[in-house]
């Protein structure tokens, strides 16, 4: 018995080897791509003719820096915008004896049920002149019902006595948000604030919507035009067609990346105190 | 939801009105961001379906017709294929990511090094971050119809593909799906693992410990303990899901094109595509009416999946 038991162990292991493989081999593959001078890939796994000929095809190019800087930019001011929003509602919403807070809360979470949808959206938004503006996409994904939801059942989780400990003191609502809740939410503004950066960073549809300008894309807008081949910037050196668009693959998801192993926990933190938290 | 009222202490419900508000001053001010904010983006293109009435291109001014543009989306064949591509793709590919997510889960579950496991769980995790453009710029180049793309070339010599005779994976009609629902699969099922990894871990470790001593195996454990600790949370996943199926847009249009269209069409790529690509005077008014109807079904399944939440874990989801 203990023995079947040892077969099952090591062909579990080897069955996530193969997923991790499978996982890891399409993003490795394009990494190779992209610093590999010699072409026609095919099944290599290795670069043959190492160079960064694509990498500096991309970053010696004005139309794609400018994109970059967008997008860093964006990221930036709609994840600080994005937590500001989320952690006022967050508070608002768990006050017990706050008059009109059932109204507020109804207020907020209608727009859970009914949305008025992509074209109204967009005519109203451009009607006040927030299209080919900035501000459209980063003030637009910042009030997001889920990610104020998601800080109202983390702020829910703080022990009740605190409260009640601070209000004896005679202390206002605003001097417990400030001395008490937000210093107990580091945990939460961590990964909403990742959640949030993410988004902004990875942004596609409303820059997609609401962005006409070429000169208001960030990178997710411009990686997509040029694999779309209608806006290839020109190869340097031994670089080819393909070797750029590998290295701007790469240039987009590489932020994340770099960030991802460190800020792991909080992500997963995030998805618990979410919807199905108990 | 509501917080519990403690007994003992100042009851501060019983403070007058005027008090009471005076108390929250400043929580007024707090919310009044959050209040312009849903005002601006989520209540004002609220009262913009009206459009849906309307004959309204850009050359011209609004002018209601009734009900004039909602015949015409009905009479639509593109139309009602975009209809049933969304049920039939969103809750496939919901299926799909959930049984895989779920087999993942009970997997990992049996792992008995924590360290290979944790790697495991990192490096499944990833490709939730990848933005759909990303990953439909690596599937472009991986899946290339050509000798340059890693899987073409993979089949070519292993002779199941001829050279010149490349398969378009992202081009073909009866393959565009198959390869939409396993990019879905590759991308999302490590993310989903950590809601069901959540619930095992919740498992009481008492339960396999007697189950073996009752003298039931690996498999049987796994079957009799695991699996019913799991379906309430399965349940509540779908449920979640289901109330966004009609949401579907951009994982089908950075992967769609020209050639599948029939295949891929979804309600929002079918409004934004009439809208913004069709190359004619955008139809505002038509494309918010086919908007407005998708948004009354999403609401009816918000409303609905809420029900079914409420009745499963006591609490809804909104």
């Amino acid at each position: 018995m203990t023995k079947k038991i040892k077969i099952f162990d090591v062909i579990l292991v080897i069955l996530f080897i193969v997923m991790c493989f499978i996982i890891i081999i399409p993003i490795w593959k394009i990494l190779v791509d992209s610093v590999d001078l010699k072409t026609a890939y095919g099944m290599r796994l290795f670069p043959q003719r190492f160079g960064w000929d694509g990498y500096r095809s991309v970053f010696t190019n004005p139309t794609l820096y400018r994109p970059l800087m967008i997008s860093f930019l964006t990221t930036i001011a709609g994840t600080f915008c994005g937590l500001t929003l989320s952690t006022l509602g967050g508070y608002v919403l768990i006050q017990k004896d706050m008059p009109g807070k059932n109204l507020m809360s109804g207020f907020l979470l209608f727009t859970m049920i009914f949305n008025g949808g992509m074209i109204p959206t967009f005519l109203v938004l451009r009607a006040i002149g927030l299209t080919n503006t900035l501000a459209v996409v980063i003030l637009l994904p910042a009030i997001s019902v889920y990610n104020l939801v998601l800080m109202r059942n983390f702020f829910e989780g703080i022990p009740e006595s605190l409260f009640e400990a601070a209000e004896i003191d005679g202390a206002s609502p605003m001097k417990i948000f400030f001395t008490i809740v937000l210093p107990l939410s580091k945990a939460a503004l961590a990964s909403i604030g990742l959640f949030y950066a993410v988004s902004y960073w990875n942004d596609y549809t409303n820059y997609r919507l609401y962005i006409q300008k070429s000169s208001l894309y960030n990178f997710q807008m411009k990686l997509r035009n040029i694999m779309q081949g209608s806006d290839l910037p020109q190869s340097l050196g031994s670089a080819t067609e393909n070797t750029v668009k590998s290295a701007c693959i790469i240039i987009a998801l590489l932020p994340f990346m770099i960030l991802y192993p460190f800020l792991q926990k909080y992500f997963v933190k995030g998805v618990n105190i979410g919807a199905v938290k108990e | 939801m509501k917080r519990k009222e403690s007994t003992g202490t100042i009851v501060v419900n019983k403070k007058p009105l005027r008090k009471r508000l005076y108390n929250y001053r400043w929580l007024y001010l707090m919310f009044l961001p959050v209040f312009i904010f849903e005002i601006v983006f989520h209540y004002a293109p609220m009262f913009g379906v009206g459009y849906a009435f309307t004959d309204y291109k850009i050359v011209n001014d609004a002018t209601f017709v009734g009900f004039k543009n909602f015949i015409r989306m009905f009479k639509m064949a593109n139309f009602w294929q975009a209809f049933w591509n969304t049920l039939q793709i969103s809750i496939l590919k919901l299926l799909l990511t959930t049984l895989a997510a779920v087999l993942v889960s009970l997997l990992l579950n049996e792992l008995r090094s924590l360290r290979f496991k944790k790697l495991t769980q990192t490096i499944i995790y990833l490709p939730h971050f990848l933005s759909w453009v990303v990953v439909a710029s690596i599937f472009a180049m991986l899946l290339a119809p050509t000798q340059e793309g890693l899987l073409n070339s993979l089949l070519t010599s292993l002779g199941i593909v001829e050279r010149g005779s490349e398969i378009y994976f992202l081009g073909r009609q009866d393959l565009w799906r198959p390869v939409f629902y396993l990019i879905n699969i590759w991308k999302e099922t490590g993310w989903q693992t950590i809601i069901f990894l959540a619930t095992l871990s919740s498992i009481d470790p008492g339960l396999y410990e007697a189950a073996s001593i009752d003298g039931a195996n690996r498999f049987q454990r796994v079957w009799n303990i695991t699996v019913p600790a799991l379906m309430n949370t399965i349940v509540i996943v779908i449920i979640l899901n289901l109330a966004k199926v009609m949401n579907l847009f951009e994982p089908v249009y950075v992967l769609q094109n020209d050639a599948v269209i029939k295949q891929s069409e979804v309600i929002q790529t079918y409004i934004f595509n009439q809208t913004f690509n069709s190359g004619g005077i955008p139809n505002y008014g038509y494309t918010t009416a086919v908007g407005l109807f998708n948004s009354l079904i999403s609401c009816f399944l918000v409303l609905v999946c809420n029900a079914l939440s409420k009745k499963v874990r006591g609490r809804g989801i909104v």
